[in-house]
């Protein structure tokens, strides 16, 4: 893909060490984050760990709702509170900028009501896989709704995708411009691809958007 | 041991560090004469707060040890029975010598993301961390800033 973006001695193509012999104290790098979407099971982890500089690490967070109240008998508000776990990794992208990859905890119910961790994210990468489509629409639904960009992933590990890229993007009623790449999230490269087409999205994305 | 103390969660954790797995404040008193050895419950460590003193610590923000004040502090704790600062902060300036964010702390510390954010919040209150806030991504104002895009491209070019 062409990039115009990447002019010849751009200033940010530096070294990635360069900064490690001056700095005594350590200066905080800032960091920006993106999300790995998609059913339970579809391989969120996986792609996490194939891209991260780190064997990717688990927090956990509770979370607490309002509980959806269909079968509320006795008119008390219930709450109904939760631990989910994620799992993330990161990746140097320089001394001053770090990217955060967040696995996304597989049930939606419960990180769609997660705001730390859906606020502030640069985009998405949404893992489809063809066997079950169905599981990944909540996702785009949830990126498209909240209005993240995103990309999908369709992870063919198994060899038995038999759909052409254009059924799948039906079957997903995935919107043009939202990049597709088929691949397998154990493999470092697809998930560089993966990334590079987030990029280049968000870019094209800026270009297209009025000047603000 | 309480009714949720059993929980699927807690079960899973195999590895000697098992903490009573109760979300909920309405819980914290009900077994406390648990509450010994790894036994700790998560708001036990915080005495009890559930929300931190600052909101603006989300899970991407980075944080890093101030070396000066942290050993003035470690210095005065020692003389004064380290009151104020416990074992949780201690463990934290340690691991924040190197920046890491927030996410990164709670995973050490095996604690969870709001655990951590509230021992996080004493220290930043402190003056022994200082705080980076994520780069913001807002859309609204005509996009992602195309040099930051730029820099992260390049960076990930290099996988």
């Amino acid at each position: 893909m062409a990039t115009p973006h990447s002019a010849i001695g751009d200033p940010t193509a530096t070294n990635p060490t360069a900064g490690i012999t001056t700095a005594t104290h350590p200066a905080a790098p800032a960091a920006v984050k993106i999300l790995i979407a998609g059913g339970f099971g579809v391989g969120k982890t996986t792609l996490v760990g194939s891209v991260s500089e780190v064997t990717p690490l688990r927090t956990e967070e509770y979370l607490t709702r309002a509980s959806v109240g269909v079968d509320d008998l006795s008119g008390v508000d219930q709450k109904d509170t939760t631990t989910v776990a994620l799992d993330f990794g990161r990746i140097t992208v320089s001394p001053e900028l770090v990217v955060y990859l967040f696995g996304t905890p597989g049930q939606e119910r419960f990180w769609f009501m997660w705001n730390d961790l859906v606020n502030g994210a640069l985009g998405g990468i949404v893992i489809a896989d063809t066997r079950r489509l169905e599981t990944s629409f909540a996702s785009i639904d949830f990126f498209e709704s909240r209005g993240i960009p995103f990309v999908v992933a369709i992870n063919c590990f198994h060899n038995t995708n038999t759909r052409t890229p254009d059924e799948i993007r039906a079957a997903l009623d995935l919107d043009p411009q939202v990049p597709m790449l088929l691949g397998d999230v154990r493999e470092r490269a697809f998930g560089r691809d993966l990334l590079l087409a987030l990029v280049d999205h968000l870019m094209e994305l800026a270009a297209a958007s009025p000047a603000g | 041991m309480g009714p949720y103390g059993n929980d699927a969660r807690a079960a899973g954790r195999d590895d000697g560090r098992r903490r009573g797995a109760v979300p909920h404040w309405s819980e914290l008193e009900e077994d406390a004469e648990h509450e010994t050895g790894s036994m700790v419950r998560p708001y036990t460590i915080t005495r009890g707060r559930t929300a931190p003193e600052r909101d603006d610590l989300t899970l991407i923000t980075v944080l890093t040890t101030v070396e000066e004040e942290t050993a003035k502090a470690l210095a005065r704790g020692s003389r004064a029975g380290a009151r104020g600062l416990q074992p949780e902060h201690r463990l934290i300036l340690e691991r924040c010598r190197r920046p890491a964010a927030v996410a990164e702390v709670s995973a050490g510390l095996d604690l969870p993301v709001s655990v951590t954010k509230i021992l996080l919040g004493d220290l930043v209150a402190q003056g022994l961390l200082k705080a980076r806030a994520p780069l913001s991504v807002a859309r609204a104002a005509g996009g992602v800033d195309l040099g930051l895009l730029t820099a992260v491209r390049e960076g990930l070019r290099r996988l």
